[in-house]
């Protein structure tokens, strides 16, 4: 099903212009040439700018690529990847399924919500980071902590994003679904679960960006492993061009994850209509 | 039996003011088995209010009483199925999983047997959508949603129907259309219908007895017996003089309650 596009574009030239103008407009028309001239540009940019200034400030494109491939090729950069990746994964999984679950059950059931919502709003409004001393008074420093660390930073955004899109199902849809002879749980899978997909998906997006600022400051203030101790250790070593290793795996991961969030909202969600394509 | 009896049914509710607003009062009809009855009124005369009663959606006031073949009504019945004005078909199932979920939520079961998959097509194919399994509803007309509202009802094999101005956000055509259908279906499945309109025309087009109610606190005004010979065919019963008699009379007894 593609949705017709809308009058938004802009309307073609009635005659193509000749030389430079019309290489432009080809390439106005072609998204996948866009984001690669967008990535060229960005390059030189970088370049030139990097040549300008002192390799302190700022290393030059090469230097980066050269230090990434060291990095990469002493296993530094993959060991500190892959002990990134997996307390990320536990603690994000873990967010999202109680988030969800929580939000669902919270949406429907409203006199519970009403007595929770204060303490979850209030879990939501402190500052993660103030967590950190108490997670580690009371888990240790640790692995666990970090993926405590994670898991609170996923569980609620998720949480309240399902929540404010369960109480939001549409009340006629449930009434229907009522006068078929639906009860409580074959309307919430039915009707609710479905009708708050978006919700879902929304709150994931913000759940993996939130997760990700976990992983990464718990990982420097916590653990002292893995991207996030890079950071910190080439930080303050001024170890600039490799600095920037950990910041590609970070960016890389941040794309592949959004990519993730992008697929599974179509797959998921299948019948909704969009305005802007 | 399929009966629905109404006796003394009143329904008020609270005013945002605080005092009490009668939608409905002094209700009593019997829906006998297999008859087509319309009620008609003016917007604000408590016909969705007696219909959602009927369907079991929402309890009459103390004193009155909805049965159900002279049991009392506790709630939605299996034995019924309800037929909106919005439709409301679930965006997210398809046209076969819209249809579908009649079923599920008679039995109270997900799994459907190969007996069930089979009157759900063949009910698909009662209603001429045959074909539009697999499409979602935002991609039908309006008119093809209806024929799905009909076909997630019909599926259930209700012995009571009950349809909330079902054609009225169609176009004009399409009403006609759907109206002729209805009937036709209606000749086959023979259930009670208790059907709900404020467009005269259709009242007496479909019905057996079509019941005028008054303004608010809606009450029963009058009630007129349709004679006119089975099978209709849209104009053609239109043009009969019982169908111009039948229609000035309701004209005359509810234009005073505009």
């Amino acid at each position: 099903m593609s949705q017709s596009s809308l009058p938004l574009e802009r309307a073609k030239p009635a005659k193509a212009p000749g030389g430079a103008a019309s290489l432009l407009a080809m390439v106005g028309r072609s998204t996948a040439a866009m984001v690669v001239l967008s990535g060229i540009g960005f390059l030189v940019l970088w370049q030139v700018v990097s040549m300008n200034v002192s390799p302190v400030i700022l290393p030059a494109p090469a230097a980066v690529f050269t230090a990434f491939i060291a990095l990469t090729l002493s296993g530094e950069l993959v060991y500190a990847t892959l002990a990134t990746i997996w307390p990320f994964a536990i603690g994000l999984v873990l967010g999202f399924a109680v988030g969800t679950v929580m939000g669902l059950l919270l949406g429907i059931f409203r006199p519970a919500a009403r007595v929770l919502d204060p303490y979850i709003f209030v879990g939501w409004s402190i500052p993660n980071i103030a967590w950190l001393p108490l997670f580690i008074a009371w888990f240790g420093v640790g692995n666990l902590t970090l993926i405590i660390f994670v898991f609170i930073s996923a569980v609620f955004p998720q949480l309240l994003t399902v929540e404010a899109g369960a109480k939001e199902a549409d009340s006629f849809l449930v009434e229907v679904a009522r006068s078929l002879g639906g009860n409580k749980r074959e309307i919430l899978y039915n009707v609710v679960l479905p009708s708050s997909l978006p919700y879902i998906i929304a709150g994931l997006r913000i759940a993996v960006g939130r997760a990700l600022v976990g992983i990464i400051v718990g990982q420097l203030l916590i653990v002292a492993t893995g991207i996030g101790y890079m950071f910190q250790f080439y930080g303050e070593t001024l170890s600039l061009a490799k600095y920037f290793a950990p910041l590609i795996v970070i960016a890389v991961l941040a794309i592949l994850l959004n990519r993730g969030v992008n697929w599974a909202e179509r797959a998921f969600i299948p019948w909704k209509t969009r305005a802007f394509t | 039996m399929r009966e629905l009896d109404f006796v003394n049914v009143r329904k008020s509710y609270a005013s945002p003011a605080g005092d009490l607003l009668v939608a409905l009062d002094d209700f009593t009809l019997t829906v006998d088995s297999g008859r087509f009855v319309t009620v008609v009124g003016p917007s604000g005369c408590g016909k969705t209010t007696l219909l959602r009663m009927a369907a079991g959606l929402l309890p009459p006031d103390e004193g009155g009483a909805i049965r159900l073949d002279g049991e009392p009504l506790a709630g939605p019945s299996p034995k019924m199925s309800m037929v909106f004005q919005g439709i409301g078909l679930m965006p997210w199932k398809s046209i076969f999983d819209n249809v579908a979920l009649g079923l599920q939520l008679q039995a109270h079961r997900a799994k459907l047997t190969a007996e069930e998959r089979e009157r759900i097509a063949a009910t698909l194919a009662l209603v001429g959508l045959t074909g539009f399994e697999r499409y979602y509803p935002h991609q039908l007309s309006g008119g093809m949603q209806q024929r799905v509202g009909l076909a997630r009802a019909l599926v259930r094999q209700p012995e009571i129907l009950l349809m909330d101005e079902p054609f009225g956000a169609l176009d004009a055509q399409t009403r006609t259309v759907l109206q002729d259908e209805l009937l036709t279906l209606w000749g086959r499945i023979k259930s009670t219908v208790l059907f709900i309109t404020h467009d005269l025309d259709e009242a007496i087009y479909l019905s057996d007895r079509v019941v005028i109610m008054s303004r608010r606190p809606g009450r029963i005004k009058q009630v007129l017996e349709v004679k006119l010979t089975r099978p209709r065919f849209s104009y053609d019963a239109r043009a009969e003089p019982e169908f111009a008699r039948l229609r000035h009379i309701a004209w005359q007894s509810i234009k005073e309650e505009l």
